[in-house]
């Protein structure tokens, strides 16, 4: 693996690419023992995925309602690597093993209070999301490139 | 996927190869145990044929390892079994497999008169229908036929040919395509032939558990298309690949494959199975017939 200011400077890369480039906000660095490596976690500014199954839930939704139901962005998990590193099955695990479906803060975001939360498609951003990750792939002449990375079975989005 | 139990598939292996012959065992493994494989076979007449392919049909030797561990099936090594089955028989096996031959040309000889009687009665309908349209060209044949007939030396080979006919007709040579007749009722070979563990049979597995079925995936570059049903009322959800649980893999075959995979509409997944730790004492789930726990994961564009 890397050396450790390499990964930091990979880290910082991405942070730089997340907020001015994309626009993320509430970026923060997440580290824990028990991660090979710092995570990131914040928020874009639109809405990033939607499970193919969780479409149908909020297509069905806004017939029964008969309006469009916005959807918020949420906290997303994101993993900085650089394009010539190697990864193994296991790692991958371990990240997976070591993190929460929500990042820290991003259940706070959601408006639970609200009437009907238990509605089906709401469940998707809470008790029904999947862990995932974006990977974060840094190039040398720093062009990063984003790919979701989910644990277990996902079916692929309708796009 | 309710299987019945009494049916066991014969799974030949010929040449390190696993094939099924049977029509009923292919529809049964189809139907049962999400196993579509892959037809291979040509006409004889047509050996470089890569369409429309018919009986037999070759599994991966995971596919033939999951029938065999759930009781489904056999292996049978051809070759051996063919010599040990041949060196047994008496005579009168023999004579009636001489039979079965002669009973084959005989066929054969009645499929060949039928398309001669039919050619025929064609051409006779022709000549028939033919006078009423252009009678002048008729005429000429005719003549034509008149003048040949003159300059030709008279033919008594037609009437010599119906004469020497023999009692019994030569009847026409046949290529036996299948040792079937020869080895009527085939048996499980005891003991039983084993099959190795291949390298992607946990992913195999994990993902037939979970009723998926697969096709070979060398067209999106993976070692499996992976379809949520049978392949003729779906499209492919996935292709996969099955990775050791340590091997590395570098970023740029996932970030390729993941970026493939979206631009068909489908997901990228990855597999590997965990070691089973020492003094863990479980078995892991046994997911993987006896390995550990299967790990898999998907990646796809995440369109920013």
């Amino acid at each position: 693996m890397a050396s450790l200011d390499h990964i930091e400077a990979l880290t910082k890369v991405v942070l730089n690419n997340l907020e001015y480039q994309h626009d993320w906000t509430r970026i923060h660095q997440h580290t824990q023992d028990t991660l090979p490596r710092s995570l990131i976690y914040g928020l874009p500014p639109k809405r990033l995925y939607v499970h193919p199954d969780e479409q149908i839930d909020i297509i069905k939704a806004e017939k029964e309602l008969g309006e469009r139901i916005p959807q918020e962005p949420e906290v997303e998990w994101v993993l900085p690597l650089h394009l010539s590193e190697k990864w193994s099955p296991a790692q991958f695990a371990a990240v997976f093993d070591a993190i929460e479906a929500i990042p820290p803060g991003g259940a706070d975001l959601e408006p639970t209070e609200e009437d009907g939360s238990e509605e089906e498609w709401r469940l998707w951003r809470g008790s029904k999301r999947g862990k995932r990750i974006l990977l974060a792939t840094v190039q040398d002449d720093s062009t990063v490139t984003y790919y979701w990375i989910f644990d277990g079975l996902v079916k692929p989005r309708q796009n | 996927m309710a299987a019945p139990a009494e049916r066991q598939v014969r799974i030949s292996r010929v040449a390190g190869r696993y094939l099924v012959f049977d029509i009923d065992d292919v529809v049964h493994i189809r139907r049962h145990y999400g196993i579509c494989a892959v037809l291979t076979g040509t006409m004889p007449q047509n050996p470089t044929q890569n369409l429309f392919l018919g009986l037999p049909i070759e599994l991966h030797a995971e596919e033939a390892r999951l029938l065999v561990d759930k009781g489904a099936g056999y292996i049978a090594d051809e070759l051996t079994d063919h010599l040990s089955q041949l060196s047994v028989m008496d005579a009168s096996t023999r004579k009636a497999y001489l039979q079965h031959l002669k009973q084959q040309r005989r066929n054969a000889q009645q499929v060949f008169d039928e398309e001669k009687a039919k050619v025929q009665a064609k051409h006779q309908g022709k000549r028939k229908a033919k006078p009423a349209a252009v009678t002048e060209t008729t005429a000429a044949v005719t003549e034509t036929e008149e003048d040949t007939s003159l300059f030709d030396t008279p033919k008594p080979p037609s009437t010599t040919l119906t004469t020497t006919t023999p009692k019994e007709p030569s009847l026409p040579g046949v290529t036996p395509t299948t040792s079937a007749p020869l080895i009527p009722s085939p048996t499980p070979p005891s003991p039983a032939v084993g099959i190795p563990r291949p390298a992607n049979y946990p992913l195999y597995n994990y993902l037939n558990a979970r009723g998926y079925y697969t096709t070979p995936g060398l067209r999106f570059g993976g070692d499996y298309s992976v379809y949520p049903g049978d392949p003729f009322r779906y499209h492919a959800h996935y292709l996969a690949n099955s990775y050791g649980w340590d091997v590395e893999v570098a970023m740029l075959d996932l970030v390729a494959s993941g970026r493939l995979g979206t631009a068909v509409k489908k997901s990228f997944l990855f597999g590997a199975e965990k070691p089973v730790e020492e003094g863990s004492g479980a078995d892991g789930g046994g997911e993987g017939g006896g390995g550990g726990e299967v790990r898999v994961f998907c990646i796809e564009w995440a369109g920013m």
